[in-house]
């Protein structure tokens, strides 16, 4: 896992196989993995919030936006749009007993990951999402599998 | 601000640090009832962005406790401790060995309440140098990955919030040390009145 390139809160990043990609420290961020398995090819969004403002030029800072632009950057690397699948996790509740005037950022997250995915018409094929513990993701381009560790917690492959 | 000013802000961040640091010192002292010295190792500021690479990685365990000032200074303010401290600590206010990994719910209030004693006793500190009243919202605390602890901050504060101000505590007692940070992020113009008020009262 040493070699795996580390994509920050806000950023992305594309890849093929078979270099690896990670998330690390998960909270209410949410991770979206788009992979097309026919070519190897992908990429991950590391969003902080769920919608941009008007005007926003972080795009990748926001799940709508940030999977918009993940999904035209896999394409441009050669990824068939039509087999582009995504995976899902994040979107915790970190601090269940704060009063937000935004609510679950964590949830909202998810849920707009979701709306948009099912805009761009690419299925979510697995998800480890919500509950209230951070996570690490650590994707493998090479069989599109990404293993995500909770704090305190064994490791699930999703 | 040119670069005079904040060296001069950051002087008196470095002084109001010492004074929260000795406060904290002493409430944990109290609640501990151990001998506690406390020296501060530095203190200064830093944009939100590189608040996780300074305390360390977003990989690491740590034990935060977070809130939000009310009224008309808008800041966040978060307390956290290192995973060996943090399980110290627990260990020593809860006097049986405590697993981070597994707390039972008194001991996680109890966590994040040690966290929230420190944490008033910094905003003391800043509140008598700017004379301003300073009231914390109810804390809430969390053990959890650094990076996913700061995510909340990062999420309610990242549009609003430029630099931090952050402090690394070390509290040694006879028989061991804990470590602590405490960080300050407040909105741009709650940074620019808090720094114009303490250089009006050190003047």
């Amino acid at each position: 896992m040493n070699d795996a390139k580390l994509v920050g809160i806000a950023q992305y990043a594309t890849a093929k196989a078979p270099e690896q990609l990670c998330c690390l420290g998960l909270g209410s961020c949410v991770g979206v993995f788009l992979y097309d398995p026919s070519t190897k090819i992908g990429g991950v969004v590391h969003a902080l919030l769920p919608r941009a403002p008007n005007g926003s030029i972080l795009e990748a800072k926001y799940a709508d936006t940030g999977i918009r632009l993940l999904q035209r950057r896999t394409v441009t690397d050669g990824a068939f749009e039509h087999r582009i699948i995504a995976k899902l996790t994040g979107g915790a509740q970190m601090f269940k007993d704060l009063n937000l005037k935004m609510g679950d950022i964590g949830r909202q997250n998810v849920l707009q990951s979701r709306r948009t995915l099912g805009e761009l018409g690419i299925s979510i094929v697995s998800e480890d999402v919500e509950g209230e513990r951070g996570r690490s993701a650590y994707y493998s381009l090479g069989d599109g599998s990404v293993r995500v560790r909770k704090a305190f917690g064994s490791d699930i492959v999703i | 601000m040119d670069e005079r000013d904040s060296e001069a802000a950051l002087e008196m961040i470095k002084e109001f640090a010492n004074i929260g640091a000795g406060n904290a010192a002493t409430a944990l002292a109290a609640l501990m009832d151990v001998e506690l010295v406390n020296e501060v190792t530095s203190a200064r500021m830093l944009p939100l962005s590189d608040v996780a690479e300074w305390l360390g990685g977003e990989q690491q365990i740590v034990a935060g406790t977070y809130t939000q000032l009310c009224g008309d200074l808008k800041s966040g303010v978060l307390v956290i401790f290192p995973q060996d401290s943090a399980q110290a600590l627990i260990s020593h206010v809860s006097k049986e060995e405590a697993d981070l990994s597994s707390l039972s719910r008194v001991q996680a209030s109890a966590l994040c309440e040690v966290g929230n004693i420190c944490l008033c006793w910094y905003l003391v500190a800043v509140s008598r140098m700017i004379d301003t009243d300073l009231i914390p919202a109810a804390p809430c605390g969390a053990v959890d990955l650094l990076g996913a602890v700061l995510d909340i901050p990062l999420a309610t504060l990242g549009v609003s919030v430029d630099r931090v101000i952050a402090v690394h505590t070390v509290f040694r007692g006879v028989e061991r040390a804990f470590e602590g940070y405490f960080l300050l992020l407040p909105e741009k113009d709650t940074l620019g009145t808090i720094i114009c008020k303490m250089g009006d009262q050190c003047r």
